[in-house]
């Protein structure tokens, strides 16, 4: 049996020595033999249906395996079966805590096979409900993280805001969560009167409420013990391993897609890219706190910046007529019948569209053979891509190590099985 | 020392990077003196949340109110003056909807039985509610507003047959209304 005695660790553990009369008792060596954990699928700090199968010496991690799966909806496969509008409820199911991500995902790939300009109006309209839609997902992060921690008021603030967040959700699209806001081409309703007062409360309220949070975990004593300092990964081996996101960004890697690739007018906002310095748990925290922030002074330059016009392309052929016109106008209604039983048509070619989610980056590959049905839809999934570093991180240290790792790494089973 | 790190530095963001706070270095007199007031800090942010007052609601006897566009349970609807159905049975929401979980059997109006408007009616209106996953595409495809989303949201029930709406169910009045909020409430 291999054997880490002796040796330190990467994380700094050093096992203890073994005495000699640990055989006398007649058995194995305590902390010599390997144990095999499984761990989940149901259990509270895996964030889903994840299942891991931790291989332990002593209290120390050998290695992990995860498996998944087990939330596997086949939701690509269902897409090419639908006309392309009706892709997006389906396909906003996938990562459930980003579901305005994945729309935006699909809708710009569709959109770039189609060569439709999407008005200004709509793209500033997705980028409000883009970094609400942020801040929420880094709000449940935080709360069932620091649940993990041991910290549960931080769990009942966090999803407080988020009810806050839902509620604007609500508001203007009519739906808490999958809300099919987007379409292809703009949103689908423009935000409703009143709209923009809820969501300036919102905006003044959010960063005392981040503040907060820091003052509760930023120094906190156990907070320290179990983030600071465990399980780094260098920014080589993330990037070797495909991870992108948050995760990337506290190991000191300014990547971001919206600053790297602005989509929907990412540019004409004035954002700071918050970077960690050693990709410990504790930067990966800080991180992702820091983007609230961010995600907030967004929120409001769009909100300013608000530019009159249509809320969705006015091509007839891609978007579903006004309402008021399908009574009055039969070339209105032909258009409608059509769109609604057909769909559009979508020129023939592959697109791939890749954004930043809150996990890192979210793409979406779409191909098309010329009907009102994609031949293929891939999401690239952040969850799933991220969920390989977990391994590399973990080795070596702490099984509690661990479940702060898994916690940071944020991982949203719904996108990673698909 | 951000950019250094990078193995391939194509892209650089320059002025747009901010380095977050670092966590407290570990050490033994400051940590113990940072364990105590930082506790104390902890508290003082919870405690301090005691005069905002409780944010819970006490569902159910104290139900949330929706707003407009809130898409609950669908209705069907009939014309006010005449009391015939809005629906025609042109299966456009049937069409429409992602989940595929309405089913319309159409069937002509006749001079001594006209249930609609229309030329047809839906001779079968039925919504499977346990398929439904209320993206309201259904109410967008219909030409006459004859389906809506209503506002009502306590659909649970015993058995998954109860959950397949028929036209009567969709047409009737709700037991129990919605509290429903103003637009710019």
């Amino acid at each position: 049996m291999s054997s880490l005695q002796g040796r330190t660790l990467a994380q700094g553990v050093t096992l203890a020595p073994l005495s000699e009369d640990v055989e006398e008792w007649g058995g194995a060596r305590e902390h010599d033999e390997l144990f095999e954990l499984n761990f989940g699928p149901h259990h509270p700090a895996t964030h889903g249906v994840l299942r891991l199968i931790v291989t332990l010496q002593g209290e120390v991690v050998v290695e992990v395996k995860p498996i998944i799966g087990y939330v596997h909806t086949g939701i690509e496969k269902t897409a090419e079966d639908k006309s392309y509008w009706k892709v997006i409820p389906v396909l906003e199911r996938m990562d459930y805590l980003s579901y305005y991500f994945n729309a935006m995902a699909f809708c710009s790939a569709t959109e770039r096979l189609l060569e439709l300009e999407v008005p200004e109006r709509a793209q500033y309209l997705r980028v409000i409900h883009l970094e609400l839609n942020r801040i929420m997902s880094h709000l449940v992060w935080l709360g069932t993280s620091a649940l993990d921690l041991g910290a549960i008021s931080i769990f009942w603030y966090c999803f407080r805001e988020r009810e806050a967040i839902l509620d604007l959700f609500e508001m203007s699209s009519g739906q808490r969560m999958h809300t099919r806001y987007f379409q292809v081409g703009g949103v689908i309703e423009d935000i409703p009167r009143g709209f923009e007062r809820k969501l300036r409360q919102f905006l003044k309220v959010m960063p005392a409420r981040a503040d907060q949070y820091a003052d509760i975990l930023n120094a906190n004593e156990i907070v320290l013990q179990r983030l600071r300092g465990t399980c780094p990964l260098s920014a080589e081996r993330l990037l070797a391993l495909g991870v992108s996101g948050p995760l990337l960004r506290a190991a000191g890697v300014p990547w971001d897609l919206r600053k790297a690739t602005p989509y929907s007018s990412y540019e004409r906002f004035d954002f700071k890219i918050p970077v960690g310095t050693a990709g410990d748990n504790y930067d990966r925290y800080a991180v992702r706190h820091a983007e609230i922030y961010e995600s907030v002074k967004i929120i409001e330059q769009a909100l300013d910046g608000l530019p009159e016009g249509p809320h969705i392309t006015p091509d007839r052929k891609v978007s579903l007529p006004p309402r008021h016109e399908l009574a009055t106008s039969m070339e209105a209604l032909i258009h409608h019948f059509k769109l609604v039983t057909e769909g559009f048509r979508v020129p023939a070619g592959e697109a791939y569209v890749p954004i930043e989610s809150p996990r890192g980056e979210l793409a979406c590959f779409v191909r098309s053979d010329g009907s009102s049905k994609p031949a293929r839809v891939h999401m690239r999934d952040p969850s799933f891509v991220n969920l390989q570093a977990l391994s590399e991180m973990v080795r070596g240290s702490y099984i509690a190590d661990m479940i702060a790792t898994v916690a940071m790494l944020d991982p949203v089973l719904g996108g990673i099985d698909r | 020392m951000a950019e250094a790190q990078l193995p391939v530095s194509v892209w650089s963001p320059g002025e747009d990077v901010v380095e977050v706070r670092r966590a407290p270095a570990p050490g033994a007199a400051r940590s113990f003196t940072r364990a105590f007031l930082e506790t104390l800090r902890g508290l003082k942010t919870t405690f301090a949340r005691v005069i905002e007052g409780p944010v819970t609601i006490q569902y159910p006897e104290e139900k949330v109110p929706v707003y407009p566009r809130f898409r609950g349970r669908h209705r069907l609807h009939r014309f006010e003056e005449s009391g015939l159905e809005k629906c025609v049975g042109c299966s456009l929401c049937a069409a429409a909807c992602p989940a595929d979980c309405i089913r319309v059997v159409a069937a002509e109006n006749t001079p001594e039985h006209r249930v609609s408007a229309g030329e047809r009616y839906a001779a079968v209106y039925e919504i499977n509610l346990s398929r439904c996953i209320f993206c309201g595409y259904c109410e967008v495809a219909c030409p006459f507003d004859a389906i809506t989303m209503g506002h009502d949201y306590e659909l649970s029930d015993y058995d998954r047959s109860d959950l397949i709406f028929t036209k009567e169910m969709l047409l009737a009045e709700p037991l129990e209304r919605t509290p429903l909020r103003r637009e710019d409430e």
